[in-house]
């Protein structure tokens, strides 16, 4: 299944709902309200603030509602990944014509409470921000939302192939970043 | 020894780290590591790299009770065409220039005046960042002195910094003092205020002295997600940051200048 939601048809699974046009309102919405915490989590993980993260997160919801009628009824989660991937990639085109975009996400958004380290989270999302787009969103989909290598190229409708080159230069990029940090990360015992 | 068992390459080596090798493969690449001390670093160097990835981003972001309002297109459409019509009428670096530069010129910069930024004054503001990042998420001890000794905490910090320390009053913009604490700012005393909104949101306030500043600057740092607005008055510096729309942030300077300014 090499293509996104829009562009595939006959698509063959296991539907958990019923098939597309079908599903009744309220499950869908409830499977998309409870797919809400993973979609922030991945939102915020390729956003440059948590404001952006909240705005990233609320496109692509207010976008899988509107696209429901084109859902097929397999593997909502996925899709609403795909989504949420391609905004993230529209985004980061437009922000690179127009690099002062920061006062775009002026709204009031609710951010969640964190309990993480602030610092450190900062100190990861500009190391982030190096690498392209493509090997953000593979880098972050692998390792932070814990998919398949297949599951990946799915997703992001490339070979595996990809997924393996992308997910090497990522981690490479990434490195290099935080050498220049000059802060050694110490490995928590377990 | 492990070559016997075939040639292990480097998509073994990510599948490893990301826990993608069923149990023979995993056997496979555990000997290739103890013969390839070279691979094991690297593999090494990846696990570490995952595990701050995975603390950065995972453990936050639980439901929140407003997530309802997502799926609520109504609420979507009242709060974002402001946003959206915003975007390419405010986007430009041009336009934001004259956005910043107006606000400062015409309503808090007497004369206008805009001097380069000194490295003081950036300090300044990375200082102010830094803080914000560091106190506002402390849940228990966020300050040194709370808001129930008001007096006393400005009449020590004002003490530290050899000046008439007055709080600014954020109430009619619903944030209120939380307290203050002592610290470092240009390797002076400084003071940082904090305040706090009823929805738990944060902002901060840094005060430091640097006797060598005479002009008046009054400017935006956005380089990160936490927003410093930031001004020199004389030898006293001034930063109020926080991580909300660059617009109620301004709002929040234009009153703490305000009141600075009469006090």
């Amino acid at each position: 299944m090499p293509r996104g939601p829009d562009n595939g048809t006959g698509e063959t699974g296991s539907p958990k709902e019923s098939p597309a046009g079908g599903a009744v309102p309220a499950s869908f919405e409830d499977a998309l309200l409870a797919l809400v915490p993973g979609l922030r989590r991945y939102s915020h993980s390729l956003a440059r603030s948590d404001a952006d993260g909240e705005d990233l997160l609320q496109d692509c919801v207010e976008t899988v509602l509107a696209r429901r009628a084109q859902w097929r009824g397999v593997n909502l989660r996925s899709w609403a990944f795909t989504i949420m991937t391609n905004l993230y990639r529209n985004r980061h085109r437009a922000a690179v014509r127009r690099p002062t975009t920061v006062i775009e996400d002026a709204q009031d958004v609710a951010v969640p409470d964190q309990t993480g380290d602030p610092l450190e989270r900062a100190r990861i999302r500009a190391a982030l921000e190096s690498l392209s787009p493509e090997n953000r969103t593979t880098l972050m989909l692998v390792v932070v939302e814990g998919y398949s290598y297949q599951e990946t190229a799915d997703i992001l409708a490339i070979p595996i192939g990809t997924v393996m080159s992308r997910l090497s230069r990522a981690r490479h990029q990434l490195a290099e970043q935080l050498a220049k940090d000059n802060i050694v990360a110490l490995r928590r015992p377990k | 020894m492990s070559e016997a068992r075939g040639i292990v390459g480097e998509s073994d080596l990510h599948a490893y780290v990301d826990g993608q090798l069923d149990t023979d493969r995993r056997a496979d690449v555990e000997a290739w590591l103890d013969a390839h001390p070279q691979d094991a670093e690297r593999v090494a160097g990846w696990s570490v790299q995952n595990e701050r990835l995975r603390d950065a981003f995972s453990a936050d972001f639980a439901s929140l009770p407003t997530d309802h309002g997502l799926l609520q297109p109504k609420r979507a459409a009242s709060l974002r065409p402001l946003a959206r019509l915003a975007r390419p009428a405010i986007a430009t670096a041009a336009a934001l220039v004259l956005f910043v530069s107006g606000f400062a010129a015409g309503r808090l910069v007497p004369g206008g005046a805009h001097p380069p930024a000194m490295p003081a004054v950036t300090e300044l503001a990375s200082e102010a960042r830094t803080a914000f990042l560091i106190y506002t998420s402390e849940v228990r001890h966020p300050v040194e002195v709370g808001a129930d000794q008001q007096q006393h905490l400005a009449a020590w910090l004002g003490k530290r910094l050899d000046y008439r320390l007055h709080l600014p009053d954020l109430s009619s913009l619903g944030y209120g003092l939380v307290g203050g604490r002592l610290v470092p700012v240009g390797g002076k005393p400084g003071a940082l205020l904090m305040y706090q909104n009823q929805e738990g949101r944060r902002l901060t306030m840094m005060i430091g002295r640097n006797d060598e500043h005479r002009e008046t600057s009054f400017r935006l740092d956005t380089t990160g997600p936490v927003r410093t607005f930031y001004w020199i008055d004389g030898p006293i510096g001034y930063a109020v940051s926080a991580e909300i729309p660059a617009e109620q942030l301004r709002a929040v300077a234009d009153e703490c200048y305000r009141q600075m300014e009469a006090a």
